[in-house]
């Protein structure tokens, strides 16, 4: 089911917004609902919005912060890799004084997701990784992302290409050009030499001791789905939910994803 | 005005790969991907000889140095190496001044760069010159350094460059980005304290800031007229507030010029090359989009695009009209470079003689046209306007 709209910005109606300095770095926070707190982390760009977030928030607080260098958080060209995403989220949770919570991520957030479970494990109740990046898989290289076109991408975010393309602005849109330019220059500081990720995350990802929901859209070009058994053997409580139908943003594409993800969450 | 007193006059050609099947007029990009089975070597080989003699006829004509450029994985110009042609140019000649402009300095070992310059100097007796460019987009692409940090990895290299040439005992650099523990050049450059630099830059005022930083010249690229004045506008009040005076020198004029009989035979023989070079050459298709290359605020002024909409696109009348081109007959040409020169109160005026896929006999006439026709002109209307100076003093 397709739960995309027709949006240059996402709707955030509804949602709490909240800025806070952290470390000198703005931070923006969006939130919704109330109940023990989820933290997503977005993907490497914000314009799919956060429609799936409304239904975890039935009965749960879910807690959307932009990563530094996207959407609406400010930039620092001092963040240059996975880990300071990790040090800057340590900071952040600090102030919103989370304790120990559940932590979801897609994509490149999946990928600071996980990193975060590897360091800070005790910190989490569970982990959601979905369509994640970040383990550097041999047999099953992902596509390096700044090598695709811009025609191409919407064939490889979504299953049904329509879909994507009915989050992306009608017409040449300069601000949505800039942002999507801010947000990939961000994430190239990251990882513009080593789009297959981090070489050494699959060392360490036994260190990962949270029960772990592995959500990979069956027809993800972005990872492909043939990547997910070397997460399933690398992570030690895992589970694999295959989305059938989908892509690579599962949560805009298919209500099944966000369902999987809230029942987890709630056991 | 006339020209300025010692004025020096170059010619720029770009050595690019003019061979490719028709056909190929339809790829989105000539740049990054283009297959290198569409270069054939022998083809390649015949193109260097021919341009290196035309080298060596710069030198024959009078020309005071050739200006020469570095673009990778790209048709558009057989130099990923220019230090190579410039040391096979040093070699054919013995006056003629090569400008390098140039390899970007963060692309390669800073370092080994200096010493590569150092080398030609000395070889060549003190006929280099360089001009730092921070490279196209399209060259981030093949080179393994991230373009976010290209511009602070560019200012790096440039400091070690300087700081190499100009210590005269070992030293050591440790920087951000690199880290060398004795930095010594053997040989050091034969000019004193090195080859005069010019930064290469399209207007952006960013890149003036670092050519007034650093008291270097500041060489346009082929970027319009407006934008040109704008940036020497901002060099000069720049430089003067760091208590320095622009050279006239330090500011080239850079003219795309063709000499013939007349205003009309001089378009007919020249516009298929012009479109050539800007509709088919220089297209780089989506690799011009690169992220971390230019400021967000540059990027709104410029609606969204990262290189120029005009970039890989020819319109002769937009050319014509705000571009320093001057295609014409000898009166026409002499007109616009005597206006221009004294527009920019510039003594370094580089033509750009070869254009896109022009063929040996019409380089060989433009420049012939230009240093026996367009020059000594120039330089006759300065003598004249000159003597009744000096007869009333």
């Amino acid at each position: 089911m397709n739960i995309a709209q027709k949006i240059t910005k996402p709707s955030m109606e509804g949602f709490e917004r909240a800025e806070y300095d952290v470390a000198g770095t703005k931070t923006v926070v969006y939130s919704i609902g109330s109940g023990d707190p989820v933290v997503f982390l977005h993907g490497g760009a914000t314009f799919p919005g956060f429609e799936f977030a409304r239904s975890w928030a039935t009965d749960r607080k879910v807690i959307i912060p932009h990563h530094p260098g996207f959407g609406e958080s400010g930039d620092d060209e001092k963040i240059n890799s996975v880990h300071d995403y990790v040090l800057h989220y340590l900071d952040l949770f600090d102030q919103l004084k989370l304790e120990r919570f559940d932590l979801a991520g897609h994509s490149f957030g999946a990928w600071i997701a996980a990193e975060f479970a590897i360091e800070h494990s005790y910190r989490l109740r569970k982990l959601v990784l979905a369509g994640p990046t970040g383990l550097v898989i041999k047999e099953h290289p992902a596509p390096d992302f700044f090598k695709l076109r811009a025609a191409d991408l919407p064939q490889y975010l979504t299953a049904d290409p329509e879909v994507a393309l009915s989050l992306f602005p009608e017409g040449h849109d300069v601000d949505f050009l800039v942002l999507s330019y801010r947000e990939t220059t961000s994430l190239s500081r990251v990882c513009w030499d080593k789009p297959q990720g981090n070489r050494k995350l699959g060392r360490w990802l036994h260190r990962v001791k949270v029960p772990t929901l592995l959500v990979w859209g069956e027809h993800d070009r972005f990872c492909p789905i043939a990547g997910a058994s070397a997460w399933e053997e690398l992570l030690p409580d895992t589970k694999l939910q295959v989305i059938p139908g989908a892509g690579h943003l599962v949560f805009e594409e298919s209500q099944a994803a966000v369902e999987a993800a809230r029942r987890f969450l709630a056991e | 005005m006339p020209i300025l007193p010692s004025t020096e006059f170059l010619v720029a050609h770009y050595m690019p790969y003019t061979e490719l099947p028709p056909e190929e007029a339809s790829r989105e990009s000539l740049w990054v991907d283009i297959p290198n089975s569409l270069f054939d070597p022998r083809k390649g080989h015949a193109l260097y000889g021919r341009y290196f003699h035309e080298a060596v006829l710069a030198e024959k004509l009078g020309f005071d140095g050739i200006c020469i450029n570095e673009h990778h994985a790209t048709a558009s110009s057989m130099m990923p190496v220019p230090s190579l042609i410039a040391a096979t140019i040093f070699a054919q000649t013995s006056k003629l001044k090569v400008c390098v402009m140039g390899t970007p300095p963060n692309m390669d070992s800073p370092n080994r760069l200096a010493e590569t310059y150092a080398m030609l100097d000395v070889m060549s007796g003190g006929r280099l010159e360089i001009a730092i460019p921070l490279g196209t987009p399209m060259e981030y692409w093949v080179n393994p350094v991230a373009p976010a940090t290209a511009r602070k990895r560019h200012r790096e290299a440039i400091d070690i460059i300087l700081k190499a040439w100009t210590s005269r005992e070992a030293t050591s650099h440790d920087g951000e980005f690199f880290h060398y523990k004795y930095l010594n050049v053997w040989p050091r450059p034969y000019q004193d304290p090195h080859p005069p630099i010019f930064i290469v830059g399209s207007g952006s005022l960013e890149t003036v800031d670092l050519a007034v930083e650093y008291g270097f010249g500041y060489a346009s690229t082929f970027s319009p007229i407006a934008k040109q004045l704008q940036a020497l506008d901002y060099f000069r009040k720049k430089t003067t507030a760091a208590g320095r005076t622009v050279q006239p020198n330090m500011f080239p004029l850079t003219v795309m010029t063709y000499v013939a009989e007349t205003d009309e035979q001089a378009l007919a023989e020249f516009e298929a090359h012009a479109k050539y070079y800007f509709d088919f050459l220089l297209r780089p298709g989506e690799f011009a989009n690169l992220p971390g290359y230019i400021a967000l605020d540059e990027l709104r002024k410029r609606g969204g695009h990262v290189l120029p909409k005009s970039h890989g696109k020819f319109d002769w009348n937009d050319l014509q009209d705000f571009y320093r081109v001057a295609v014409g007959s000898v009166e026409t040409v002499t007109n616009k470079i005597e206006k221009w020169a004294e527009e920019v109160g510039s003594s370094r005026i580089i033509f750009e003689a070869h254009t896109g896929d022009m063929p040996h006999w019409k380089l060989a006439k433009n420049m012939t046209l230009l240093a026996e026709k367009v020059v000594p002109e120039l330089k006759r209307r300065r003598d004249i306007s000159q003597v009744p100076a000096e007869a009333a003093e």
